[in-house]
């Protein structure tokens, strides 16, 4: 609490230069923002991967994913010992009015929420689309995107799969709307599998695009798969299959690009910019005031004492700067699905812990890197050269 | 005239005062060279894919696809249509007559990238005889072409390079077994970073009852509009008729939107940042050289090369940070191949990008420097001389 007294002395060495002081907070917050983002970003798609979950197995078709499975393979794939549980999916990949704005739906069975309980759609949701056929439940950022509320109705432009009755658009009615998870960053659509099937003409019923498998034994997930793969590899159709924790591996995202790693180094890129602007500030401000120092240090105070107030001065605009970047990017965050094109699939920046820690761990570290050089030169100081302004 | 050389001279004598005020200068070379590093870099991942897009193909290549599909393995046309397709007038014939058309099949096949082991889809495209016609830069570079109606592949010179198991000699595992890859080919676009078999020897080993797409040739380019025509007055088709290079700008058109808003957004947050350091520098700048502007003035010069003198000093440290940073962005990555969402291409910094660079390193730095060169312009003679 003593140090407090000091606050007074940084302050007015910080207003000295107000002009200086304002253009280095901003330059600091920018860099924050990018930071915030690139960091939050990354966060996203580590925290896909860790809450990606071991007992979780997903099967599809090996050639020819859009073409599918025949629905037996799930029939097989349920009697496999060790398997607790499965539920089918078909996809309908589609847009809304116009081809731009994709949009993408999950078709499942009733046996979804038990192969999904870390999802958000509740047993009681599901039971209601199992009764109302034409029913959906959308997440939170679909219903945004798409401007839905339960009630409302929303109609899919699908050109395939071609439906029985010749269209090619699909009307759903929104019956629920529920929180968004991790695990799928862009939100997600779940409406009735048995709707869709029966909508399809006779001969391209019973099939699906997808079989999720919940393990006994999250142990034996990725032998489970391997066993999925080598049953049907000799099949009409032969099936990839992989564990959760595989198909949200970070190394497995993007195409192979390692775009975790790329969007550190555009953080650090930011953080390198303005680390040659702090540190020039602080030199410059600690040579104009050089003989203030030298009076601070001939009426008695420590080398800490002196060093403590440079490294406060420099501490200000860096957490200050952090702290609003931080606050920028989050609200950029926030914001950034009305500006992008809907549906891409990309995970959007999530402002969390690592964020925040790292945020601040930088703030400080850009704030003793700016103090470093004029520190020294401040303990190597001559008081009485000092004093007499010939610096 | 005079002006000029009052430019020249005011210019010419705060450059040689540069050295005095280096580490302060740097805060501008660094700044800029960050804000392009990023930027370049990272547009030399977009601008190389959504270019890749736009060079494939053939140019007088014809695309018939099903109607609203958004990607080929959307496209369901069954053997029916894709004669009547085929028969339809105005397609380009060869000497023997036969049409220059044929159904395409694109299958994914599990593959795994050498780079770091990543699991990545390899395109495993269907071709026929008329393959070759239809894409004129295609031509084997090693081994020998599939036979047709054999279990052999042939794959693209990024394919074999990018993929695990995807070289010449090596074997792909399909349904009915281990097809071997015979021989490699470029095409000179992404299709060199896909694999090719025989269409229908392909279509019975995976069972699919429908192509994906007609690739065709038209007799002459003009025929486009009359063609559709003709493919639209038959309703039970239900397809798209494009140029293949139409397909692939709305194939690379979502994408790169997206691409673009977060590459800019990125580089406008950063070159803002800068722009505040720039000011900042700029504004010290005219601090140390009050005495010596002050000197000019009290000697007649005017008020404008003084303020021309600031903001050329900004360009050309703005100016040199952003060569840097395109330097090392063209050194990192131009000519590097990789693969994103499937596509294997060759990343660019091209001349047009370090052209936007600098232009954004002129705009950074006339923005952060046109108030500190007015204000230098401004400041009274008296006061500036009186200034220690």
């Amino acid at each position: 609490l003593r140090g407090l007294r000091y606050l007074p002395l940084v302050w007015a060495a910080i207003l000295r230069k107000p002009m200086r002081a304002v253009m280095t907070l901003l330059a600091v917050t920018m860099a924050f923002t990018v930071f915030g983002l690139m960091i939050g970003f990354s966060a996203t798609i580590d925290g896909v991967e860790q809450r990606a979950r071991a007992d979780r197995i997903f099967s599809s078709a090996r050639f020819g994913y859009d073409d599918g499975l025949p629905i037996a393979v799930a029939h097989r794939i349920a009697g496999i010992p060790g398997v607790k549980q499965t539920t089918v999916a078909s996809y309908i990949p589609g847009y809304v009015r116009e081809q731009k704005n994709h949009v993408f739906l999950s078709m499942a069975d009733a046996d979804m929420v038990k192969v999904f309980p870390d999802w958000q759609v509740s047993q009681s949701v599901w039971n209601t689309i199992q009764h109302d056929h034409t029913g959906i439940v959308m997440s939170r950022l679909q219903a945004l995107r798409w401007h839905k509320k339960v009630g409302d109705s929303f109609t899919v432009i699908a050109p395939s799969p071609a439906k029985a009755d010749g269209t090619t658009s699909w009307t759903f009615k929104v019956l629920a709307v529920c929180d968004d998870v991790a695990l799928a960053p862009d939100g997600f659509i779940f409406g009735n599998y048995d709707y869709f099937d029966k909508s399809l003409p006779l001969s391209a019923q019973g099939r699906i695009n997808e079989v999720d498998i919940v393990a006994a034994d999250p142990a034996r997930s990725a032998a489970i798969a391997q066993q999925i793969d080598r049953m049907f590899a000799n099949s009409a159709t032969p099936t990839q299959t992989q564990t959760e924790k595989m198909a949200y591996a970070v190394s497995n995202n993007f195409g192979g690009m390692d775009v975790d790693t790329l969007a550190r180094e555009i953080a650090l890129a930011g953080l390198l910019m303005i680390l040659f602007l702090t540190a020039n500030v602080i030199a410059q401000s600690v040579r104009e005031r050089f003989a203030e120092f030298a009076t601070l240090r001939a009426l008695g105070y420590g080398d800490g004492v002196v060093i403590g107030l440079v490294v406060l001065e420099a501490v200000v605009p860096c957490l200050g700067g952090a702290g609003l970047g931080v606050a920028l990017a989050a609200w950029l965050a926030h914001h950034m699905h009305a500006i992008m094109p809907p549906s891409f699939g990309v995970p959007m920046p999530t402002m969390s812990a690592p964020v925040y820690v790292g945020a601040v761990v930088s703030a400080c570290v850009l704030a003793f890197a700016s103090t470093v050089l004029p520190a020294i030169r401040l303990m190597r100081m001559d008081i009485a050269t000092a004093l007499s302004g010939r610096t | 005239m005079n002006m000029l050389r009052q430019i020249w001279i005011v210019s010419a004598l705060n450059f040689r005062s540069l050295r005095g005020r280096l580490w302060q200068s740097l805060v501008i070379v660094v700044g800029m060279a960050c804000v392009i590093g990023v930027l370049l870099s990272m547009l030399s991942m977009t601008e190389g894919l959504h270019s890749a897009y736009l060079n494939t193909g053939d140019p007088r290549a014809v695309f018939v696809i099903s109607a609203g599909a958004q990607y080929e393995g959307a496209g369901s046309i069954s053997r029916d249509k894709a004669r009547i397709i085929m028969d339809t007038p105005g397609i380009a014939k060869l000497a023997d007559g036969a049409a220059i058309a044929e159904p395409g099949l694109e299958v994914s096949v599990p593959g795994r990238l050498r780079k770091n082991g990543a699991r990545a889809g390899i395109i495993l495209r269907g071709m026929g005889s008329k393959g070759a016609a239809l894409r004129q830069e295609f031509h084997m570079v090693a081994g020998r072409m599939f036979h047709p109606g054999r279990h052999e592949l042939i794959v693209g010179v990024h394919a074999k390079d990018q993929f695990e198991g995807a070289a010449v000699g090596d074997k792909v595992v399909l349904p009915d077994g281990e097809w071997p890859i015979v021989g490699a080919y470029s095409t000179g676009d992404l299709r060199d970073g896909e694999l090719f078999g025989d269409a229908e020897t392909l279509m019975l080993s995976v069972r699919h009852k429908t192509y994906n797409s007609v690739l065709l040739r038209l007799e002459s380019p003009g025929g486009l509009p009359a063609f559709r025509r003709a493919l639209k007055a038959n309703p039970a088709l239900n397809i798209d008729v494009m140029t293949l290079h139409d397909w692939n700008v709305k194939r690379s058109a979502d994408f790169n939107q997206f691409f673009r808003i977060i590459v800019y957004g990125v580089g406008i947050l950063l070159a803002t940042g800068a722009l505040f350091g720039c000011f900042n520098t700029m504004y010290s700048a005219v601090a140390a050289r009050s005495r010596e502007i002050a000197t000019l003035r009290a000697l007649g010069y005017g008020g404008l090369p003084v303020a021309v003198s600031v903001i050329l000093e900004a360009g050309v440290l703005s100016v040199a940070g952003a060569l840097i940073g395109a330097a090392f962005a063209w050194a990192r990555y131009d000519g590097v191949i990789d693969g994103f969402g499937g596509d294997i291409f060759r990343m660019i910094v091209s001349p047009g990008m370090i052209g936007i660079a600098i232009l954004w390193a002129i705009a950074v730095a006339f923005l952060g420097g046109i108030l500190p060169s007015i204000q230098a312009a401004r400041r009274p003679v008296s006061d500036a001389l009186r200034a220690t």
